[in-house]
């Protein structure tokens, strides 16, 4: 009887075989171990910009600076005048002296969002954060439009270029900015005609924060 | 009446009995009538004064059993790996090694009657009855002068009776004695597998030290019951260098962390790789394939998506040799036609897979932010 307990025991065991951990196993030909994964997705937004291609216009580069700030535009050598040339582009004073000169250039913005249920409202805007020193006889300015396409109207002249509010954002890409898509938009530097102990020369610089919302 | 009673005898020198003869003790030749005494001794053997070589199992150690003169012990079933159910025989222990595991234990060897107290022995040994597997199974021992506790103190035992194993360099008699027994179960594939049954008989035999007359001799068969050797697979994951941690535990885990389609600040282990409509999160990883006495000396290894995320069309898990952008295919999520990874790794082998996760960059209603998880199975075949 003892014998037949023993051995039973002992194929009781030998069946077991295959029954430990799924890294190893003997008598057996095949093993099979797993492994669990886990992420956590999150929503994610991207906003990028990039020299502009529009046709028949110079374009000053967009040159990512890899920190603070983002990026960099440089506009050249401007004047009240329109007398030197700059980067890029420039509309000259209608009339020297009274009026003011603008210098400008044509960027890309790539708005990318990702994993957003919500999106259908989503914007861009921009503003002046840092803005020239006082007395501000240069500004910043961009074009007027504020639609959502892709690409707007090329200026053909200080008409179409106003302001960049200082004091909040305004809408360089309306309601509806879709992902993906990129944004021409013109963006200059205005340089006024004034004259004052104060005006500004030199090498002088502004900062733009560009803000994509998806909502 | 005892014959050393009736035939006293002054001359102490041992009789020099050849190793392997049954003769277990000294025999005194003398002044008269030796031949006579020869014939009593023969007759009455337990009178005499007999130098016993006798093995005993130590606290820890394997059982011994005496079988007539001899002993028989077994380590029981064994493998190359070491993995269940090679839990072997009580008091052999199991030292998993990078080519194969050792079957270690202890027991005791003394040495009684005969020998003057200022007399030592020394004890050899060797496989008298090797394995019939020798490629399979091999026989190890550890001498007294060693802690038999640690493998790395194992080496073969001899297999031939004229270059023995020194397994003690010197005992006195009545001083139980501890040496390291073992089969090294190397890893063993091809066309010396093996996988069944085997037994093998050790011989000792103790020999004076100074004047080296043997003295006695006894084996122990390793035997009852024969010793089963199994075959063995194993499949092991592990981190590859500075990639992404993979944990052991049910079998293992791998934590992306966060992600987003957009690749923005992959955690540490991962690179990101371009991808349309998203982008893939990439980290390279180690498959660890082992096995022993297969008679094919490479195995295949597959994987499939056991369980894929509840978001599948969101994360997808995916598989590539190189890492490289656009080498990433999705693993399988039908476990009946799984992913072939390779179909020639070879025993203790390290294959370095790169496992990618895609994040889609689908927006609107089926978009989902939290936590997901899914399950690889991956499966070692050795044909």
């Amino acid at each position: 009887m003892k014998r037949i307990t023993l051995t039973i025991a002992t194929m009781a065991l030998m069946m077991a075989s295959t029954a430990f951990a799924a890294t190893q196993a003997a008598n057996v030909a095949t093993v099979s171990p797993t492994m669990n994964m886990s992420a956590t997705i999150q929503k994610a937004v991207s906003l990028t910009l990039s020299t502009g291609a529009t046709a028949g216009i110079s374009h000053c580069t967009v040159t990512a600076a890899g920190g603070s700030p983002d990026y960099s535009l440089d506009f050249g050598t401007v004047d009240a005048l329109g007398i030197n040339a700059g980067n890029c582009n420039k509309f000259n004073p209608a009339a020297a002296g009274v009026n003011d000169a603008i210098y400008w250039s044509d960027y890309q913005l790539l708005p990318v969002y990702t994993t957003h249920k919500v999106f259908a409202g989503t914007t861009v805007t921009a503003q002046v954060t840092t803005d020239f020193a006082a007395p501000h006889n240069v500004f910043i300015v961009r074009d007027t439009s504020s639609s959502n396409a892709a690409t707007v109207t090329t200026p053909s002249g200080v008409g179409n270029f106003t302001a960049l509010s200082t004091a909040s954002a305004d809408t360089i890409g309306a309601s509806g900015v879709v992902s993906g898509t990129a944004l021409t938009r013109f963006l200059g530097v205005e340089v006024t005609p004034a004259n004052a102990a104060n005006v500004l020369q030199g090498v002088q610089t502004a900062t733009v924060t560009f803000t994509l919302t998806v909502q | 009446m005892s014959p050393n009673r009736l035939h006293q005898h002054t001359n102490t020198a041992p009789f020099a009995a050849a190793p392997g003869s049954r003769w277990r003790g000294f025999v005194r030749s003398g002044d008269c009538g030796t031949l006579l005494l020869f014939i009593l001794f023969l007759c009455v053997p337990a009178a005499r004064a007999a130098t016993d070589l006798n093995l005993t199992a130590t606290a820890t150690g394997v059982a011994i059993t005496p079988s007539g003169a001899n002993y028989q012990s077994s380590f029981g079933t064994l493998n190359a790996l070491g993995v269940p159910p090679a839990v072997p025989t009580t008091g052999v222990s199991i030292a998993i090694l990078s080519n194969g595991a050792l079957y270690f234990t202890t027991l005791n060897i003394d040495i009684s009657g005969g020998l003057s107290g200022a007399q030592t022995v020394n004890v050899t040994a060797y496989a008298s009855t090797n394995f019939g597997h020798p490629a399979a199974l091999i026989v190890d021992s550890c001498p007294s002068t060693s802690s038999c506790t640690a493998a790395a103190n194992f080496a073969a035992m001899s297999t031939n009776v004229g270059g023995q194993t020194t397994v003690i360099p010197s005992m006195g008699k009545n001083t139980p004695t501890q040496i390291g027994l073992a089969i090294f179960v190397p890893d063993n594939n091809g066309g010396t597998a093996f996988a069944g049954s085997d037994s093998a008989t050790i011989t000792f035999n103790a020999n004076i030290n100074g004047s080296g007359t043997f003295v006695d001799t006894v084996s122990l068969s390793l035997n009852s019951p024969t010793e089963t050797l199994q075959t063995a697979v194993q499949l092991n994951l592990a981190t590859h260098g500075s990639g992404l941690a993979v944990t052991a535990g049910s079998d293992y885990s791998m934590t992306f962390g966060n992600v987003n389609a957009l690749g923005i600040g992959p955690g540490a282990g991962l690179t990101t790789v371009a991808q349309a409509g998203g982008i893939i999160y990439s980290t390279p990883y180690d498959l660890l394939p082992a096995f022993s006495d297969m008679s094919s000396t490479s195995a295949s290894i597959s994987v499939c998506a056991s369980m894929p995320f509840t978001h599948s069309t969101i994360l997808v898990l995916e598989d590539s040799s190189t890492g490289a952008g656009g080498s990433f295919s999705n693993v399988s999520t039908n476990c009946g036609a799984a992913t072939a990874l390779t179909s020639s790794a070879g025993d203790r082998s390290t294959i370095t897979r790169y496992l990618g996760l895609f994040v889609s960059n689908i927006n609107g209603l089926t978009a989902y932010t939290g936590a997901d998880t899914a399950t690889l199975k991956y499966t070692l075949t050795v044909p």
